[in-house]
């Protein structure tokens, strides 16, 4: 159990210096530092850098089927809300994918298939929202072939590349604004019932 | 790492589909759909048989009451159970002709209306 928490607290401090640094920069004395263990014991728990990163990939993952399996657990708008706020802690948290990505597709070839599969995943899942929100009423039908394919892609980069997005405007990547910014994507769209709903649902949500 | 799991797009799209449209399929019902359950006049001229089955240690007693003119339209109730075989046929019996309509037994079936077909 102690070992357990002492392996969680590496991954923990891996993934602050992973942010603050870059994998490729940090070593392994930074992590023992940063986790406030001796280098001998850091390498009781990994036997390697590789080791660390394979973990932490594996931690991101798991963390991602989570959002994943969220899909439509109600038919609200709000659900595509929650889903949307667990994508923005989730790349907070893990903001160094950006930075890792050519790097990992260099070196860890298969992480790079899973985080593939993984976004390959996300983007079917917003096209299936939006069919969903479609046959529900909430949004109109899609006023030309390949329009709404296309507000799946925007919908999507705006998730996935807010906070990269926000570091290099030097704006604080606040929940909020993160809200106004996916959300600002969907309102053309919404039909008067849909309207309704995001009005009495959604905003007090936004605006809290 | 663990291996991954995955599953062709198409495939994993499909079961999206099917998550959407349980919003669709899966609504409320009516009052007016558990009439079936309700209603209960046609037990009135059902036959009654009783059923003995030997389930977990113990002689269950069924009571099947079955339209006489439309046989299949039946409706099988457990009773009571007893652990003695002879005493469970002979409650059996009693439970028959408490429940049936007219006590002498006049309400019968015939297998020609089941339409049976022995092929």
């Amino acid at each position: 159990m102690n070992s357990l928490t002492t392996k969680q607290k590496i991954l923990e401090a891996s993934i602050r210096l992973f942010n603050w640094n870059d994998v490729a920069n940090v070593r392994l004395q930074q992590i023992a530092d940063e986790t406030g263990i001796s280098v001998g014991n850091l390498a009781y728990h990994f036997k390697n850098k590789e080791a660390i990163v394979q973990a932490v990939y594996e931690n991101l993952f798991d963390d991602f089927q989570q959002i994943l399996s969220a899909y439509l657990i109600s038919p609200k708008l709000t659900d595509f809300g929650i889903q949307m706020e667990q994508y923005l802690r989730f790349f907070t948290k893990y903001r160094f994918y950006l930075i890792d990505l050519f790097e990992i597709d260099r070196s860890y070839p298969q992480i790079m298939e899973r985080w593939r599969n993984c976004i390959g995943k996300m983007l079917l899942q917003i096209r299936k929202r939006l069919d969903y929100y479609v046959n529900s009423g909430i949004i109109c039908p899609e006023p030309a072939p390949g329009i709404y394919d296309t507000l799946t892609d925007n919908l999507w980069s705006t998730i996935v590349f807010w906070v990269p997005r926000q570091m290099l405007k030097e704006q604080p990547s606040d929940e909020a604004a993160f809200k106004q910014a996916t959300w600002a994507h969907i309102k053309p769209y919404l039909t008067s019932k849909g309207r309704d709903e995001f009005l009495l649902e959604v905003q007090p949500i936004m605006l809290s | 790492m663990k291996p991954m799991f995955s599953m062709p797009p198409e495939l994993y799209a499909k079961m999206l589909d099917n998550l959407s449209n349980l919003f669709f399929t899966e609504k409320l019902g009516l009052d007016v759909d558990m009439n079936f359950y309700r209603n209960d006049f046609w037990l009135s001229d059902t036959a009654v048989i009783e059923s003995l089955q030997h389930r977990r240690g113990v002689w269950e007693i069924n009571l099947l009451f079955a339209h006489y003119k439309t046989p299949l339209k039946f409706l099988s109730r457990r009773i009571t159970s007893h652990s003695c075989r002879k005493k469970a046929t002979s409650m059996a019996f009693y439970m028959r002709r408490l429940a049936a309509k007219d006590q002498r037994g006049t309400l019968s079936l015939d297998i020609n209306d089941l339409h049976l077909s022995l092929n």
